[in-house]
């Protein structure tokens, strides 16, 4: 299959900064393991090595989002997507090998460019989430006078908080994700 | 240069109140701890440097050196008080009011101004965003969000059954450091109209909920 010089680079951008971090990742070394030409990289990320670094971060966040909305999409119901979905990015965090190494050792670079990226991830789950709500709501199990959009987002941005960062919550325990889903986060939103 | 994370500020090291009467070691780390703010409000925390901060409190190097013995113990005693004031500042506007939801409306809006209105933070927020990430995100999050929510729980503690108080206190602490934090909420915080419907409609319930079987 043909992939695109765009998908190419940053899957090797994202390969060069698994090896060698992201503060000795260069465009030669960019070069090099996408087999495309320097001047092409700096046609499609004309701010060189920054952009290509925020932009690997954006398309890995992507990827990870994307591949929790598969391993969900299929739940019973709004609260059982929920618990799913939290357990699932618990676990794909831990074990996001390069996440981890990154955070370790230059948490300085990466959590701004997370930072940045973050909206898009945000309107992602929002709109995810935003039909199983209304299932939900025709099923008759929203409460009355909830306004849809603002749950959703509400929900959306909670989730991303819980995924970075979990609290005191065992996020290993279901049967504490199964409270913090339907209390917490859906106590003002469900019958 | 680190910040501490805030997990180095104890709840009961929040708890305090200052003594009515001052030491002259306590005004020194006082007006320390104000140069400090002004400093990194003016320069950010990479460009300040020691003498900038005693040329700002009026001290001679020597003294401030003997009360601190360097920039990073000045910044992590200068984020410790600064934690401490903004928690009681946060739970103050919260033992005025009568119901639980105007408490925890009160916390928020309070929440939200200390920090908009905290210039050092503004800046480091805006041009130095590496020195406070990691201070609050991932794991450091954990340990952030565990301590700002027991700081604030002895202002909600009247309100719900005791062994929901510390779970509820780092529910407010994230709600209202995700919507602080970018990406840009559409709920403005600092404004009391826009937190209310929030407060009342989505967190609350939340709190207040108990799932049957469990």
């Amino acid at each position: 299959m043909q992939v695109e010089p765009r998908e190419r680079v940053l899957s090797a951008t994202y390969a060069c900064v698994a090896r060698f971090g992201m503060g000795k990742t260069t465009v030669d070394d960019v070069v090099k393991e996408s087999g495309v030409s320097r001047a092409s990289i700096y046609r499609l990320f004309p701010g060189g090595k920054d952009q290509l670094l925020r932009e690997t971060v954006g398309w890995e966040m992507n990827r990870f989002f994307t591949r929790l909305a598969e391993a969900v999409y299929e739940a019973p119901d709004f609260a059982g997507l929920l618990q799913e979905g939290l357990v699932f990015a618990h676990r794909s965090i831990q074990e996001h090998e390069v996440l981890r190494k990154v955070l370790e050792t230059e948490p300085e670079r990466l959590l701004p460019l997370i930072t940045v990226e973050q909206h898009r991830v945000l309107d992602f789950i929002t709109a995810f989430l935003l039909p199983y709500l209304e299932r939900e709501q025709r099923a008759g199990r929203v409460q009355p006078d909830v306004d849809l959009g603002a749950a959703a987002q509400y929900v959306a941005r909670l989730v991303l908080s819980l995924i970075g960062s979990p609290g005191r919550w065992d996020m290993d325990d279901p049967a504490q994700v199964r409270l913090l889903v339907r209390e917490e986060l859906l106590g003002g939103i469900l019958v | 240069m680190a910040l501490p994370t805030m997990s180095s500020v104890t709840p009961e090291d929040t708890t305090l109140s200052p003594p009515p009467v001052e030491s002259p070691a306590e005004r020194i780390e006082e007006r320390a701890v104000r140069a400090t703010l002004v400093c990194v409000a003016r320069h950010g925390l990479a460009k300040t440097t020691f003498d900038d901060v005693a040329r700002e409190a009026g001290c001679a190097r020597a003294t401030l050196y003997r009360y601190f013995g360097g920039k990073r113990q000045l910044v992590l005693i200068t984020t410790a008080r600064e934690a401490a004031r903004i928690a009681a500042s946060i739970r103050a506007a919260a033992d005025v009011e009568e119901t639980f939801e105007d408490a925890v409306v009160a916390m928020f809006v309070r929440a939200a101004r200390e920090l908009r209105e905290h210039e050092a933070l503004q800046f480091l927020f805006a041009f130095e965003p590496e020195v406070v990430l990691p201070h609050v995100t991932f794991d450091a999050g954990n340990r952030f969000l565990v301590a700002a929510g027991s700081a604030i729980s002895p202002a909600i503690a009247r309100f719900i059954p005791a062994e929901r108080v510390e779970r509820a206190g780092e529910w407010l602490a994230r709600v209202a450091l995700t919507h602080a934090l970018p990406p840009t909420s559409p709920i403005d915080l600092t404004d009391e109209a826009e937190t209310r419907p929030l407060v009342r409609e989505l967190v609350l319930p939340g709190l207040l909920h108990s799932e049957p079987g469990t």
